[in-house]
């Protein structure tokens, strides 16, 4: 178990900054996310963690020492890799042992670790087959096996899901949060998936265009989006501007009682799946008029007209009107997030 | 049914000529090492000429010595072709190497390359008379014979020229293939680079290069040439004992010739067959 520290780290490719003064602390046994869009720099700050890539700036600090004088091999971080890459020429075992047989493990320590580790990622009675011969999942599980044989300091995540589909996702999701609880790595999951992120970390640091704009728990990142890009990275989003005076937020669709009381004028952000329709024979004190209506299975998605305003809304799929309805709404600011107009 | 039957309609042409002439040529030669030559008044059939050449101590050393060229000019080119092939990788001048490796020996003929190679190596050549103009040998008879000698060196320095290259790029290709991130894995394993080299580049190229061992030692075993130019009077290469054989004036003396060729072909359908097995193991890896 160790301590990872990243500090100020910046790299630039042809001139584009990649990274951008990147800080980010990941206490001992602990899974943080790095949750982003493609193409936020996510995958270079791994391969800097490992030593495959050297930042321009700044520095990694394993257990509080500087470690970017250690070259990549003796650096005992361990990246498993979105496309497994496991080696197509060795078996299962002979892959889950190459780390080991590479630092001159004796070879009756490196069979027993082996056959640990594929007692520990359920993979008995596939240890002679050859990766072509294996599932996604599978593959995916030596993958993990083989990572986690040579006991890294830090073990990092890069999308390990994003091949797999559906079920197995979930299950392999699940699978790899029990396998981190129970062996403590400290762990980075690196990912674009939003809900991947926020069940299976301790805390995730939201990454956008190099910087990471927030990083907390993820009830915090989620509930109190330190910015709008942040809160719009997971998901569409109802803004509606308005000014806030004694607790009570006026704006074009009403005026609400609301407990926050900061600045005078801005947007409150409301997430359209806290945004309730009734009837409109329920008086909620607000009417709006149907506009648009799309079915998502176990969920209905409306847009809807409250004083020309638009607000969208995310409904079960068993409150059922149709475009033209007019209905109530309920709108709880307190539950909104409040960004000051720049 | 007429679908499948296209493509080797439209072939027929070629393939008339090539497999008329391949063919013709070698039922010809069989029959003729079976000593069946009418026009010279041989009419039975019988494996006489097999038993004689098989068991003739010259023959037997001339077969030593074309495989015993072959496999060292093929093992040399191969080691040194792997290694050149990956500092080229590894050099960040790929195009200029590329272009200098490459392109130079593999366009030059094997004659001119025998001629190349007899103009710097013999002792009369180029480096004995710089070794001597510098005073290293005191006389150019002082320079090793590696000339028309029995241990073959200058023609297996002439194939391991021609051929190196060819190995070179043919791994090039192949390991600039083969993805980048396997050995970033390796590293971050704790592999460092030549373990990287031995353990995963090595292993992921092997089946490729046993393909190209086996084309460059099908041809050098075949090859008459470059023994010719500059192989020693005895013991001679096949090929150029089967020529020699085969400019016999005495007609009846045809048979024994065909036998050293249908030798030579039985080790070529041998060679080729092992080429297509190795086609096998490189298609393991897929998937």
């Amino acid at each position: 178990m160790s301590r990872l520290e990243l500090k100020n780290i910046t790299k630039k490719f042809d001139n584009k900054i990649i990274l951008d003064n990147i800080n980010l602390v990941v206490e001992e046994g602990e899974m943080v996310s790095l949750l982003g869009p493609s193409g936020c720099g996510k995958t270079t700050t791994l391969k800097i963690i490992t030593g495959l890539i050297y930042p321009d700036n700044g520095d990694v600090l394993l257990n509080n020492k500087s470690v970017l004088a250690v070259p990549v091999e003796k650096r005992e971080t361990v990246i498993v890799f979105q496309d497994y890459l496991l080696f197509p020429h060795m078996t299962v075992e002979e892959n889950i042992g190459f780390g080991l047989k590479m630092a001159k493990v004796d070879k009756k320590v490196r069979d027993k670790k082996v056959k640990e580790m594929i007692n520990l990622v359920r993979l008995n009675g596939h240890e002679k087959k050859y990766p072509r011969e294996l599932s996604g999942g599978q593959k995916q599980r030596v993958a993990l096996a083989r990572a986690i044989a040579v006991e890294p300091k830090v073990l990092l995540l890069d999308e390990p899901f994003s091949n797999l589909d559906g079920r197995l996702r979930e299950n392999m999701r699940e699978f790899v949060c029990e396998l981190q609880k129970q062996l403590k790595i400290t762990t980075i999951l690196v990912t674009h998936d939003r809900e991947e992120a926020l069940m299976t970390s301790d805390k995730v640091a939201v990454m956008l265009e190099g910087k990471i704009r927030q990083f907390g728990s993820p009830e915090e990142i989620y509930k109190k989006p330190a910015t709008k890009d942040v809160a719009d990275f997971f998901g569409e989003k109802n803004y509606i501007k308005g000014t806030i005076e004694n607790n009570i937020f006026k704006s074009r669709i009403g005026n609400f009682k609301t407990t926050f009381n900061k600045f005078s004028k801005g947007k409150a952000m409301i997430r359209p799946e806290e945004i309730e329709i009734f009837s409109k024979d329920v008086d909620t004190g607000l009417l709006g008029k149907i506009k648009k209506k799309k079915f998502a299975g176990d969920r209905m998605y409306y847009n809807i007209l409250i004083n020309d305003v638009e607000i969208k809304c995310i409904t079960k799929f068993n409150k059922n009107y149709n475009v033209g309805d007019m209905v109530s709404v309920k709108i709880d600011f307190n539950d909104a997030v409040f960004f000051k107009e720049e | 049914m007429k679908r499948n039957l296209k493509p080797y309609v439209l072939l027929l042409p070629v393939m008339l000529v090539i497999l008329g002439i391949f063919v013709s040529g070698l039922v010809m030669a069989l029959i003729q090492s079976l000593g069946y030559f009418p026009v010279v008044g041989l009419k039975d059939i019988t494996l006489k000429y097999y038993k004689e050449v098989l068991t003739d101590k010259s023959f037997l050393s001339s077969l030593s010595f074309s495989l015993y060229i072959s496999f060292t000019s093929s093992i040399i080119a191969i080691i040194v072709g792997i290694l050149l092939a990956y500092s080229i990788l590894r050099s960040n001048k790929k195009e200029r190497m590329e272009q200098i490796v490459y392109k130079l020996p593999i366009i030059v003929p094997h004659a001119v390359a025998a001629l190349l190679m007899y103009n710097v190596l013999s002792q009369s050549g180029i480096l004995p008379r710089i070794l001597y103009n510098m005073g290293i040998i005191s006389s150019q008879s002082e320079f090793p014979s590696l000339i028309f000698d029995n241990r073959g060196i200058g023609i297996i320095l002439a194939y391991v020229w021609k051929e190196i290259p060819f190995i070179a790029m043919v791994v090039y290709t192949i390991l600039s293939n083969i993805n980048d991130k396997l050995s970033e894995v390796a590293l971050n394993l704790g592999a460092n680079k030549r373990q990287v080299f031995f353990h995963i580049l090595l292993p992921l190229i092997m089946p490729s290069v046993f393909s190209a061992f086996i084309i460059i030692f099908a041809f050098s075993f075949g090859a008459f040439e470059v023994p010719y130019l500059l192989g020693p009077t005895a013991p001679k290469a096949l090929p150029v004992k089967a020529y020699i054989e085969y400019n016999n004036p005495d007609l009846t003396h045809r048979p024994y010739s065909m036998v050293i060729n249908m030798s030579l072909t039985f080790i070529s359908i041998i060679l080729v067959w092992l080429y297509h097995k190795s086609f096998k193991l490189i298609s393991k890896y897929d998937g």
